[in-house]
């Protein structure tokens, strides 16, 4: 039944790839300048522009670009890059794990905040404790990313000296060394999201029978809470963690130029402004099927949260 | 010789030896970079990312001075043109190796020089279109020219001009010049200071140090003192100054010129500021009429010098540049040679700006935009203020915000009334930024539609004549028309911001923006 399902929902990836792919394909076409221009700047003559584009394959009709990128993809070979002349796969090889990394590591962080805060909250709740909780994190939502992420920096790098000033650093002590302050301060972001929703839902499954019951069965409280309150409360929260996550791959751009981490996010913006249309449709493409991937993941554990869930 | 000269030489001797002495061997620099290179074979890159660290990597004949005005010798000892101007002939520096430590022929000379000056070969081959064919013969090299050509030293100083290896770069994968090019140019073999050892795109790269340079140091052993360079990439201003405050790093360029005397007053680093051939200017549409039909007021003389007139540049230079720019008098930076110092430029004159609006039929102004890149400070804090000085003479500025891509498309088409703009030389000469600036049929007089033929006649005559003393009163014309024209508005000049470590010695960024790590060391 489950592998079924999970069958399923991964040939559902398929059409929305091929949707991702034609939408990508027009849509930086339809950007004002080129790849051309981007590449030679404010100086080159209309005929290395017009010989570039030529080399690039830009002076053919758009279908038959589109034609040929899809006979490369489905070799498996997203192009190569207009402006660093290396193959997009190899750069999406490169660049990848370290988002990754940085992704999980932020969610990590962000879930040991939250959970233990928003039990907190939930537990003392409408105390100076809850309203402390809640107040740090309300303002952590507010703050833009940019603005936490160099506050930490200047404070835990530059003042206190306990972290590098970004960096990827080697090695897996190295990068979790290096992408601590920035994890924590994509993971800050993420906590202050999953507290509010976390607190509330504790605080309803709290009031429910059954754990009333579970309580005058004698059960000690922290295995009330553990067992019976936070796994009813998780599950929307998975849920909410799942969408960021999803949101955080391709989303950590600032956070990524802020640290000087050679992810994706990055090469992205950079990708953008240099107009490099393969990077561009190479990384697009590798973000659907990587978001369309943890949302089913999402869905999975969120099933075996809740088993009133159905795979149908 | 008289005892005091005797004495004075040898305190000279005496000092000149003890800072021989005192240079550092080893070590290796870090140095944070805003963004990494794209690609690096000189000839088919265009890209200052690239340009500005490539003689690291590649060596070439002749190399610019460090103060941006004359050549030095390179892999070349010395260079004489013939009478008639129509030869050049090289002589090489013997025992000269790449940094594989194989030999540098003469073969390999003409080689490398046949490829850039290939027609259709990456964007430079016109720098050494004055070619019409090279011999080699055992420690000479004579290039055969098709007419007098005064830039070529400059040229051959150029980075596009790096003699490469011919062995190693045939042998490199690829079924083209392009193809071999990407392949070689991953880990590329040539004969400047360094070599490169390790490239994380996006993240950091490692020189390390040529241990067959030619160029001797104060301690009369090999350079470079270095033992490699790590660049990082630190795009973030503020990530890259933290990162040096605390000594993660030991030098950062592109400092914002907004923090610049913050870090004069560190006494652990040294603001550098070193002089550039950057001109900051504005282009404006010269044409009669705009592409949507309209007609433009820029194209009567009176009003663009009038525009000129009414802009404040020492209040410019205060508000945009934070104290650190000079006023430009001539379209090329008064770094460039052949720069003429009797330029007077436009002086802040408000009654004169009014005088000729008035006579130019503007006496209540008119309303024009100006195109910026989105996200610029400067850009922005630019164009604020000439809005507050323009508004004197009832010229009413709107401010066009674009990204990068979209301001250089919109550009192209001729598609703007006015532009915020930059340059910086990548050759010791005067004809590039002339060449693009002030003459129609390259790019448009970068696409102001300036069109001047006399400037044009004397142009094309200084392209041919040998005499340096004439020349330089062609250019003092060309730059006496260009100003009166006023294509443009001048603005400021800047310099190139690096912030380094106290400790770290003799690193310069010559004024056509290259990074120079040959003399780098770092003191105990």
């Amino acid at each position: 039944m489950r592998a079924t399902y999970v069958l399923k929902r991964l040939l559902q990836i398929i059409p929305t790839f091929i949707a991702v792919m034609v939408i990508v394909f027009l849509l930086v076409r339809l950007l004002p300048g080129d790849p051309a221009s981007a590449i030679l700047g404010d100086r080159a003559t209309p005929e290395i522009i017009e010989r570039t584009k030529r080399e690039l394959g830009l002076d053919r009709p758009i279908p038959v670009q589109f034609l040929l990128f899809a006979e490369r993809l489905l070799h498996g070979d997203l192009g190569e890059s207009s402006s660093l002349k290396v193959p997009v796969l190899r750069l999406v090889a490169e660049r990848l794990p370290v988002t990754l990394f940085l992704t999980v590591y932020a969610a990590v962080l962000g879930v040991i905040l939250a959970v233990p805060l928003a039990v907190l909250a939930a537990v003392r709740r409408n105390t100076w404790v809850d309203s402390l909780i809640r107040g740090i994190f309300q303002v952590g939502l507010s703050l833009p990313v940019f603005y936490v992420a160099l506050q930490f920096l200047t404070l835990l790098g530059a003042k206190l000296a306990w972290f590098p000033i970004g960096g990827y650093g080697e090695g897996l002590g190295g990068h979790l060394y290096h992408l601590f302050l920035p994890a924590l301060t994509l993971g800050f972001n993420l906590a202050a999201i999953l507290l509010r929703t976390l607190r509330s839902a504790i605080l309803e499954v709290l009031t429910a029978e059954y754990v009333e019951f579970a309580r005058s069965k004698g059960l000690k409280s922290a295995v009330v809470m553990s067992r019976h309150v936070l796994r009813n409360a998780m599950i929307s929260t998975v849920t909410l963690l799942g969408l960021n996550v999803g949101a955080l791959i391709g989303g950590a751009v600032i956070t990524e130029s802020v640290f000087a981490i050679p992810g994706v996010g990055r090469l992205m913006i950079d990708a953008i402004f240099g107009r490099d249309y393969p990077v561009i449709q190479g990384l697009t493409l590798v973000f659907a099927v990587l978001v369309s991937l943890v949302f089913l993941v999402t869905d999975l554990v969120h099933a075996r949260l809740d088993p009133r869930v159905e795979h149908a | 010789m008289n005892r005091f000269v005797r004495m004075t030489l040898a305190v000279g001797a005496t000092l000149a030896l003890t800072q021989a002495l005192a240079v550092t061997r080893g070590g290796t620099l870090v140095y944070g970079r805003y963004a990494d290179s794209l690609f690096l074979d000189p000839v088919l890159n265009d890209a200052n990312l690239d340009i500005w660290i490539l003689t690291n990597l590649y060596d070439t004949l002749l190399q610019p001075s460090s103060n941006g005005k004359g050549v030095q010798p390179g892999l070349a000892t010395n260079y004489t043109v013939s009478s008639d101007g129509r030869s050049l002939k090289l002589t090489l520096r013997p025992g000269i190796k790449f940094a594989d430590g194989s030999a540098i022929t003469a073969q390999d000379v003409k080689w490398s020089l046949d490829r850039a000056r290939k027609p259709d070969n990456g964007d430079w081959s016109g720098s050494l279109a004055s070619i019409d064919s090279i011999t080699a013969s055992g420690g000479t090299v004579t290039l055969a020219l098709k007419r007098p050509d005064p830039t070529l030293p400059a040229a051959l100083a150029t980075f596009n001009a790096a003699i490469m290896p011919q062995k190693l770069f045939e042998a490199a994968p690829g079924k083209n010049d392009a193809e071999k090019a990407k392949a070689f140019a991953e880990k590329p073999i040539g004969s400047g200071p360094f070599v490169l050892s390790d490239w994380k795109r996006g993240s950091s790269m490692t020189l390390k140090r040529n241990p067959y340079y030619w160029k001797k140091g104060a301690d009369g052993k090999a350079l470079p003192y270095l033992d490699a360079i790590r660049f990082e990439i630190i795009p973030d201003d503020n990530t890259r100054i933290l990162k040096l405050q605390s000594g993660e790093i030991q030098g950062a360029e592109f400092i914002p010129l907004a923090r610049v005397n913050e870090l004069k007053a560190n006494p652990k680093l040294n603001m550098q500021l070193f002089p550039s051939t950057k001109v900051n200017n504005i282009l404006m549409n010269n044409r009669p009429k705009l592409n949507n039909g309209s007609a433009n007021p820029l194209s009567d003389v009176r009003v663009r010098q009038a525009l000129n007139y009414a802009t404040n540049k020492d209040a410019l230079i205060q508000i945009v540049t934070y104290g650190t720019g000079k006023p430009m008098k001539s379209y090329m930076s008064s770094t460039t040679p052949l720069y003429d110092t009797t330029q007077k430029g436009y002086p802040y004159d408000l009654a004169k700006a009014k005088q000729l609006l008035a006579a130019a039929g503007f006496a209540n102004g008119f309303e024009v935009s100006c195109l910026a890149t989105s996200g610029s400070a400067d850009d922005l804090a630019l164009l604020t203020a000439l809005q507050q000085m323009w508004g004197a003479v009832g010229v009413r500025l709107k401010i066009e915000q674009l990204d990068a891509a979209s301001k250089t498309a919109r550009y192209r088409a001729n598609d703007f009334q006015m532009r915020t703009a930059a340059w910086t030389n990548d050759i010791n000469d005067p004809s590039q930024i002339t060449t693009y600036y002030a003459i129609y049929d390259n790019v448009e007089s970068v696409h102001t539609g300036f069109k001047n033929a006399e400037l044009e006649k004397i142009f094309a005559q200084s392209q041919q004549e040998t005499s340096r003393v004439k020349r330089a009163a062609q250019y003092r014309q060309i730059q006496s028309i260009y100003m009166n024209a006023a294509p443009i508005v001048f603005l400021y000049e800047t310099p190139y911001p690096v912030a380094l470590q106290k400790n770290v010695k003799g690193f310069v960024q010559i004024p056509l923006g290259n990074n120079i790590f040959t003399e780098t060391y770092l003191d105990k």
